[in-house]
């Protein structure tokens, strides 16, 4: 409704006219927000424990150092009681990119639910291919993840923790195109 | 004319003066780096074992068991330029474990909750090059001594234990059998010292002057917290039945997390669960005996074989061994290097080891 003077068709187009309503642009920024927390968390970029206030910095030239796959150095440390925060610029930017399309994808799949001739597959594809973005925070550390699940990894177990980040990305990317192409943008669903 | 020609002296006055110039720096740049060679000391390569330890399987059988555990070489970055604390200054509570080495009376303490975002720190102490490691899935903290160039982790692992790289060759050297598996050192077995698994407070009463390595490693990391577990309690992964990543050999003698001092030979390998040693005092199998070091809570073992010299312990943490006393690590036989670790880790990688069967003082071969 608000913001909407037609009816788009471009994928961009239904993006931003999505964007364009305040419902959606809060739920596509809170669950981008709430996503992105729950993977800075998952490659300890985030992480319980820290003694006294410290500020702690490194060569930025250090950001471009790999630990994982997809995942880098930190360059700056704040540590207060009880948390610590590390400051990795490219794993920032990579679960901001993550966070926006998992953000996007749910806020697209919140529109086909309210959406009464959307199909099926519109309404749950969405949400699924944002599972594998949840996983997409363990990349750098399958051993904690199998901690958790009390497995053990195999090698082709490892490649796929390893993989999660990109598969993660295009899933991501292919779900939201499919969905877009597939909703319908009257107004009055707005 | 006369002014093109002087233009023209004068512009070859120049070229004259400046390949002049060039060759006179050229020369004198080559004659600084032949002096600079002259006076270099010529880098010392890795060290290596006179003889390879006795293995279950070939460093061959070794490299294609080898998988990636998730980081790339150095994605877990080694400390190479360790800094240090005195004792007084060391933010460790009395429980804490430490890595503790000591050589030609400089001692070091590595802290378990640093080197667990580590694994290895290229350090020299009293005079000695040494790689410090440590691998959390197997509890295994080794030294080797690294001559000139120092160790990596190379992100990969073999039967759930740490695989490292020397940064001169690049060569792939699996932790426990302290053996090259693939590279330029394959089948060489690194020369080692004994870095001990103890705790903050009897490391430090038993060193005082000891040094400890600081949390400023060039690194952020939060070294408040384990990713897997916790020692001081006890909890996580360190205690948890199970194992993460493949074995190549396994059994169900013991926990998998029962921690274990062993040592091997290039004829024989034996462990001791450590809480039995330390209640014996002494244990021994056919060509081992094991001495329990109350002071750090660790064993060492010696070669021995079948006549075993009766060994008793005595007061004050002494053994005696014909009629004279010696503290466990002075005994006058021949020593091997001890490794700790979990009990699973040794089995996987020496499966026919010697070992003391529960109740009973009789050894047993597995």
């Amino acid at each position: 409704m608000a913001g909407l003077s037609g009816e788009p068709t471009a994928p961009l187009g239904k993006l931003w006219a999505i964007l364009g309503v305040r419902l959606y642009r809060r739920f596509v920024l809170g669950s981008a927000v709430i996503y992105l927390g729950l993977f800075m968390v998952a490659l300890q970029d985030i992480s319980l424990g820290g003694n006294g206030v410290r500020f702690l910095t490194t060569d930025l030239g250090r950001m471009f150092h790999r630990t994982g796959t997809m995942t880098f150095e930190p360059i700056a440390q704040l540590t207060l009681p009880g948390i610590t925060f590390l400051l990795s610029p490219l794993n920032l930017l990579m679960g901001a990119f993550i966070a926006l399309l998992v953000g996007l994808n749910l806020g697209v799949t919140l529109l086909a639910f309210r959406n009464p001739g959307a199909c099926r597959f519109n309404r749950s594809s969405g949400v699924l291919a944002s599972l594998p973005a949840l996983l997409a925070g363990s990349a750098c550390c399958a051993p904690a993840v199998v901690l958790i699940l009390g497995l053990q990894l195999s090698a082709a177990m490892v490649t796929v923790f390893q993989l999660l980040i990109p598969v993660s990305v295009i899933l991501l990317l292919t779900t939201l195109k499919l969905i877009l192409d597939r909703t319908e943008m009257s107004p009055q669903y707005l | 004319m006369k002014r093109s020609e002087k233009g023209g002296r004068s512009l070859a006055w120049r070229w004259r003066g400046l390949i002049s110039g060039l060759v006179i720096g050229s020369a004198l740049l080559a004659a600084q780096q032949i002096v600079k060679a002259a006076n270099a000391r010529p880098a010392e390569s890795l060290p290596f074992a006179e003889s390879a330890y006795v293995r279950a399987d070939t460093p061959e059988a070794y490299a294609a068991a080898m998988m990636s555990g998730g980081p790339p070489p150095d994605g877990i970055p080694a400390i190479d330029e360790p800094r240090f604390v005195p004792a007084a200054q060391a933010d460790l509570e009395g429980g804490d474990i430490v890595m503790g080495f000591a050589h030609n009376g400089e001692a070091r303490a590595y802290p378990q909750r640093i080197m667990v975002w580590h694994e290895i720190v290229n350090d020299r102490v009293g005079g000695l090059n040494v790689a410090v490691t440590y691998c959390p899935l197997t509890a295994t903290a080794q030294g080797f001594k690294r001559g000139d160039t120092t160790l990596g982790v190379s992100g990969r692992l073999l039967n759930s234990n740490m695989v490292m790289f020397d940064r001169e060759t690049r060569s792939y050297f699996s932790q426990i059998p302290a053996l090259g598996i693939q590279g330029d050192h394959i089948h060489r077995t690194l020369d080692e010292v004994n870095v001990i698994w103890t705790t903050w407070e009897r490391w430090v009463a038993a060193y005082p002057e000891t040094t400890v390595l600081s949390e400023r490693t060039g690194h952020l990391r939060n070294y408040q917290r384990d990713p897997y577990g916790s020692y001081n309690p006890a909890g996580g992964y360190y205690t948890q039945a199970g194992t993460i990543f493949p074995l190549m050999h396994e059994s169900g003698r013991h926990h998998e997390k029962t921690m274990v001092v062993g040592g091997r030979t290039s004829q024989a390998s034996a462990y001791f669960v450590l809480e039995e040693l330390a209640e014996a005092g002494v244990q021994a199998t056919d060509s081992f005996l094991a001495v329990y070091d109350g002071v750090l809570d660790t064993g060492y073992i010696y070669v021995t074989g079948r006549d075993s010299p009766v060994v008793v312990p005595a007061d004050e943490g002494k053994y005696r061994l014909e009629g004279a006393l010696y503290s466990a690590d002075e005994l006058p036989l021949t020593p091997v290097v001890p490794v700790e670790g979990f009990y699973f880790a040794w089995h996987t990688f020496y499966p026919n080891s010697e070992f003391v069967s529960e109740g009973t003082t009789a050894p047993g071969v597995e």
